[in-house]
């Protein structure tokens, strides 16, 4: 298993409900795997999937990216910063 | 000769004064600064009124993504001698400024303006950075739409 920490951000925070949270993934999951496993487990977040943009290790990620050892993930609407 | 780049994410008032004259060399002779404030009233397109903005920033990636857009600057306009960019988080009420985009150059006709321009575009593209808009009506998340790609 890899454990990782996974930051909400803006919408996905408030419903979230969470700053971050520590997860324990399988080593092989993938950024897709990942946003599934949030579907399945966290109901609130299911509709935030489809427009989620994910980083890794503070980079933006892709949905057959694998997500390596102790990682810090993050997800987070398209950004409005300026 | 090193060319002075800051980038920040910070709380305190944008020292528009403090950054320029870090980044004005013995060789500089122009500046081009942008600078987004709240808008108070908005009369283009779903005109409203905003009593605030809170913003919040993903720090350490918002910090790195800055670095990454002054290296785009630079490549693209290698003339660019400084560059400023600063995002200012928290709860902003209007006419503040929110953010701050600067270049300079030895001359205006350098492609100094453009370099500004490019910058603040980017910053809106690539920086984890979002605002939370709160009118008398209710308060709102603001998405952008950039779907960032691969290497960005």
């Amino acid at each position: 298993m890899n454990q990782v920490k996974l930051l909400f951000f803006a919408t996905l925070r408030d419903r979230a409900g969470t700053k971050s949270m520590e997860l324990d993934i399988p080593s092989d999951l993938t950024v897709q795997g990942l946003k599934d496993k949030i579907s399945n487990e966290y109901p609130n977040l299911k509709e935030s999937m489809s427009s989620v943009l994910i980083t890794i290790n503070r980079e933006y990620a892709f949905d057959d990216a694998v997500i390596p050892l102790n990682a810090e993930l993050a997800m987070f609407p398209p950004v409005s910063g300026g | 000769m090193e060319f002075p780049t800051i980038f920040s994410i910070t709380e305190d008032e944008i020292d528009l004064n403090d950054l320029l004259a870090r980044i004005t060399l013995t060789s500089t002779g122009a500046a081009a600064i942008f600078a987004g404030m709240v808008r108070g009233q908005t009369t283009r397109d779903d005109a409203h009124e905003t009593e605030f903005l809170e913003y919040e920033a993903y720090v350490p990636m918002a910090e790195a993504k800055m670095k990454q857009v002054s290296e785009e600057i630079r490549a693209k306009w290698p003339v660019v001698e400084g560059i400023a960019i600063v995002q200012r988080i928290g709860k902003l009420y209007p006419k503040t400024p929110t953010v701050l985009i600067a270049c300079t150059a030895a001359h205006r006709d350098t492609g100094v303006f453009e370099a500004a321009r490019y910058g603040i575009d980017r910053l809106k593209e690539i920086v984890p950075i979002w605002k939370k808009e709160v009118s008398p009506t209710g308060e709102f998340w603001v998405e952008g739409d950039y779907i960032p790609k691969a290497g960005e």
